[in-house]
C-alpha cells in the first residue's frame, strides 16, 4: 500500500513537469494548429541555458527568469524564420519542418554542449526526502511541482485577464472573426510560439535537476505527445489532466509491469497506452470532434 | 505528375497504350540503357568506396519506396517505417542463424533468398497490425500510432527480447560465409552492390506495376479524398490495409537487404532518425517512384560529400570531426526545412521540367 501511494505521488509530481510542457503544446496547437514535434528540443535548450547560466554564477530563480527571456526570443525567431511561411500547407509539410527543426535545434545542443550529462552543481534542492506522514517526497520532486503549478497559474491567468491572452483565446476560437476585430494574426502565432518555448523551457530546467541534463530530455518532448492526445489535441484542461496521468501511468507500469515485462517497460507504456487509447477514442476526452462531409 | 508528356507528334490511340509499361519506343530505348548502366556500367567504373556508397543509395531507396506508398500514394503519413525495416532485418537474421535448414537448401545456398521473402511477409504483416487504427483515424492520430509502432517494436521488443535471443548480449554477429545466394557467399561490397541493384529493380517494378493496376489506381481516389473514394465504391479500409502490407513488404525487404550489407545486426541500427530520415528523402525527392530514388540519392551523395569536406577542414577545426553527427543532423534539419518552405515539389518535379523542356521541344505551347 505504502509502495502504491509513493508511486501515485511520484507520478503527480513528474506529470505537473508533463502537464507545463504539454499545455505549451496545445497552444500552439490551438492558435496555428501547428503539430509540433521540435516540442522536446525545446525543452532540452531551456535546460541547457538554465544551466549555462547557473554554472555561471546566476542564482538558480534568475536564470530560469533568464531563460524565459531567452524563451521568448528564440520563439519568436522560429515562427518567423520557419513556420510563418507555412500557414495552410498541408499537415505533412508542417509537421516535417519541426522534425526539421528538431534535428537542427538537436544538432545546435550537441555541438554546443557535447553529449555529457551535466548536473546543476552544487545541487539547488537538497537530496533529503521529506516525510508526510508515511509518503517520503524528494524535495526537488515536490518544488518542481510547485512552480510548475505556479507557471501553469500564471499562464491561465495571462490568457484570462489580459488583453493578449483574450486575444489568443479569440484567435483560437475562430481566426477570421478575430482578424476582422483587429487581432494580428502574425502576433498570435508568435506569441503562442514565445510562451510555449517558455513553458518548455522550465519544463527542461526542473527535469534536468532531477536526473540531470543531457541529450535525453529531448524524450520529454515525445512523452508530451500521449498526453495531449489522451486530453484531446486543443483542450487546456486536457493537458493538464492528459499530462498528470501521463506521469502516473509511466510510473505505475514503472513499478508493477516491470517484473513481468523486464527492461524499458516504463518508457514504451505511455506508447502503448496511446495506441490503443485511439483506437477507442481518437479524439482524447476534451478534443474537438472533426466531422467530414464531402 | 508522374507522367511524362509525350514528345510531339507522338499521340496513343488506344486507351491501354495510356497505361502501357512504356510509353514509346525512346523511353523503352532509355529505361534498357538505364539497366545496363547500373548492371554493368557502374560495377566497372566506380571504385570500392562509391559502391558503399551505392549500397548505402540502394537502401535509403527500398526504404523510402515503403514510405512513398503510404506518404505518396495513400496519404498515410508515417514516421514508424524503420520498425518495419527492422523486423526484415531480425526475421532474416533470426531464420539464417538458428533455422534447421534441410542439408541441400544450404547446400543451394537458398537460405538467403528465402528469408529475404519470409522476412518481407513478416514485416508486411506487422506493418497491417500497426496500420488497423487507419480504419478509424487518419492524419496527425496515424502519425502517432505509426511512432508508437516504432518505440514498441524496436525500442522494446527488439531491444529487450529478441536481441537477448541466443544470449550474447546485444548485437547478432554474421559471420562472413554465413550469408549465401547459391554458390557466392557475400563477402565483398561488389556482391553486395548486385544484391541491391537486383532487389531494388524488382521491388521498383512490382511498385510501378501495382500502381498502374486497380489497386493502385483505389490508393490514389483514397489519398486524395477518402470520402468520395467510398462513395464510388471502394472499400477503403482493405486498400488502407493492403497499403500498409505492401510498404511493410518492401521495407521488410530493405532489411534483409541490410542483413547482408553489415556484419552484426543491432537494435541501433534502426532508430527513430531512421524513420524520420526515410520521410525526409521522399519530402526532398518529390513524388513518384523517381522522386524516392532521386531523394536517396541526393540525401546519401550529400552527406558523404559533407563528410569528405570535413576532413580537410578538420586539420585546421578538430571539432568538425569529433562532432560530424551532429553537424549532420544539423544539415538534414536544415535541408528538410529549406526544401518544404523553397522547393515543395522536391526534386522530381524539376526533373519532370526538364524532361519535358525537351520531349516538347522546339513548340513547347
Amino acid at each position: 500500500m505504502e509502495l502504491f501511494f509513493m508511486t501515485l505521488t511520484t507520478g503527480i509530481m513528474v506529470g505537473g513537469i508533463y502537464a507545463l510542457v504539454a499545455l505549451g503544446w496545445v497552444l500552439i496547437f490551438k492558435c496555428s494548429g501547428v503539430l509540433n514535434l521540435a516540442m522536446g528540443e525545446l525543452t532540452l535548450i531551456g535546460a541547457y541555458v538554465t544551466l549555462s547560466f547557473y554554472s555561471m554564477g546566476v542564482p538558480f530563480v534568475l536564470s530560469i527568469l533568464c531563460t524565459l527571456i531567452i524563451g521568448i526570443v528564440l520563439g519568436i525567431l522560429i515562427e518567423r524564420i520557419f513556420l510563418d511561411k507555412l500557414i495552410g500547407e498541408p499537415i505533412l509539410a508542417v509537421i516535417m519542418v519541426t522534425v526539421g527543426l528538431s534535428f537542427f535545434l538537436k544538432g545546435l545542443v550537441g555541438f554546443i554542449w557535447g553529449t555529457d550529462t551535466r548536473v546543476f552543481e552544487p545541487a539547488i534542492f537538497s537530496l533529503k526526502p521529506f516525510t508526510i506522514g508515511f509518503l517520503k517526497i524528494s524535495i526537488v520532486y515536490f518544488w518542481s511541482f510547485v512552480l510548475a503549478i505556479v507557471l501553469f497559474l500564471v499562464f491561465v491567468a495571462f490568457f484570462k485577464y489580459t488583453r493578449w491572452g483574450l486575444s489568443m483565446q479569440a484567435t483560437a476560437d475562430d481566426e477570421t472573426a478575430a482578424l476582422s476585430l483587429g487581432v494580428s494574426a502574425r502576433f498570435v502565432y508568435a506569441a503562442s510560439w514565445a510562451i510555449a518555448f517558455m513553458a518548455a523551457g522550465v519544463g527542461g530546467a526542473l527535469l534536468g535537476n532531477i536526473n540531470g541534463v543531457n541529450i535525453s530530455i529531448g524524450y520529454l518532448g515525445l512523452l508530451v505527445l500521449p498526453a495531449v492526445v489522451l486530453g484531446g489535441l486543443n483542450s487546456v484542461p486536457g493537458a493538464i489532466v492528459g499530462g498528470l496521468t501521463i506521469g502516473i501511468l509511466q510510473n505505475f507500469a514503472g513499478t508493477y509491469l516491470d517484473g513481468f515485462f523486464p527492461g524499458g517497460v516504463k518508457e514504451i507504456f505511455p506508447f502503448a497506452f496511446m495506441a490503443v487509447f485511439l483506437l477507442f477514442k481518437p479524439y482524447g476526452l476534451w478534443g474537438w470532434i472533426k466531422i467530414e462531409r464531402m | 505528375m508522374s507522367r511524362v508528356w509525350l514528345p510531339c507528334g507522338d499521340y496513343h490511340q488506344r486507351y491501354t497504350e495510356d497505361q502501357g509499361w512504356w510509353q514509346t519506343n525512346v523511353i523503352k530505348g532509355k529505361m534498357i540503357f538505364l539497366l545496363l548502366i547500373v548492371f554493368v556500367v557502374f560495377p566497372l567504373i566506380l571504385d570500392e568506396y562509391w559502391i558503399g556508397v551505392a549500397n548505402m543509395v540502394g537502401y535509403t531507396a527500398l526504404g523510402a519506396l515503403g514510405v512513398q506508398l503510404l506518404i505518396g500514394y495513400a496519404g498515410l503519413i508515417t514516421l514508424g517505417h524503420a520498425a518495419f525495416i527492422a523486423v526484415g532485418a531480425y526475421t532474416s537474421t533470426l531464420l539464417i542463424l538458428k533455422f534447421p535448414w534441410p542439408e541441400f537448401i544450404l547446400n543451394l545456398g537458398l537460405a538467403y533468398p528465402i528469408s529475404i521473402l519470409v522476412a518481407a511477409i513478416v514485416a508486411g504483416l506487422w506493418s497491417v497490425l500497426f496500420g488497423l487504427p487507419s480504419a478509424r483515424v487518419k492524419g496527425f492520430y496515424l502519425i502517432l500510432t505509426t511512432m508508437a509502432a516504432q518505440f514498441i517494436t524496436v525500442d522494446f521488443i527488439l531491444t529487450q527480447y529478441v536481441s537477448k535471443i541466443g544470449g550474447r548480449g546485444q548485437a547478432f554477429s554474421l559471420p562472413p560465409g554465413t550469408i549465401k545466394i547459391g554458390p557466392w557467399a557475400m563477402e565483398t561490397d561488389l556482391q553486395v552492390y548486385f544484391v541491391m541493384i537486383t532487389l531494388l529493380t524488382l521491388t521498383i517494378i512490382m511498385m510501378a506495376n501495382l500502381l498502374r493496376s486497380r489497386v493502385g489506381r483505389a490508393w490514389i481516389a483514397i489519398r486524395d479524398n477518402d470520402i468520395a473514394a467510398e462513395t464510388l465504391g471502394i472499400n477503403i479500409i482493405w486498400y488502407k490495409l493492403l497499403n500498409f502490407f505492401v510498404a511493410g513488404f518492401i521495407g521488410g525487404i530493405a532489411g534483409a537487404f541490410w542483413v547482408c550489407n553489415c556484419a552484426a545486426l543491432s537494435p541501433e541500427h534502426f532508430p527513430w532518425f531512421l524513420s524520420l530520415w526515410l520521410v525526409g528523402v521522399i519530402l526532398i525527392g518529390g513524388a513518384g517512384i523517381d522522386g524516392a530514388i532521386f531523394g536517396s540519392i541526393f540525401m546519401v551523395v550529400i552527406m558523404e560529400l559533407l563528410q569528405m569536406a570535413s576532413i580537410p577542414l578538420g586539420e585546421h577545426y578538430p571539432r568538425i570531426l569529433f562532432d560530424f553527427a551532429f553537424i549532420k543532423e544539423m544539415a538534414f534539419g536544415l535541408a528538410i526545412c529549406a526544401f518544404l518552405i523553397y522547393e515543395p515539389r522536391g526534386l522530381s518535379y524539376r526533373w519532370w521540367q526538364i524532361k519535358n523542356y525537351f520531349n516538347l521541344w522546339p513548340f513547347s505551347y
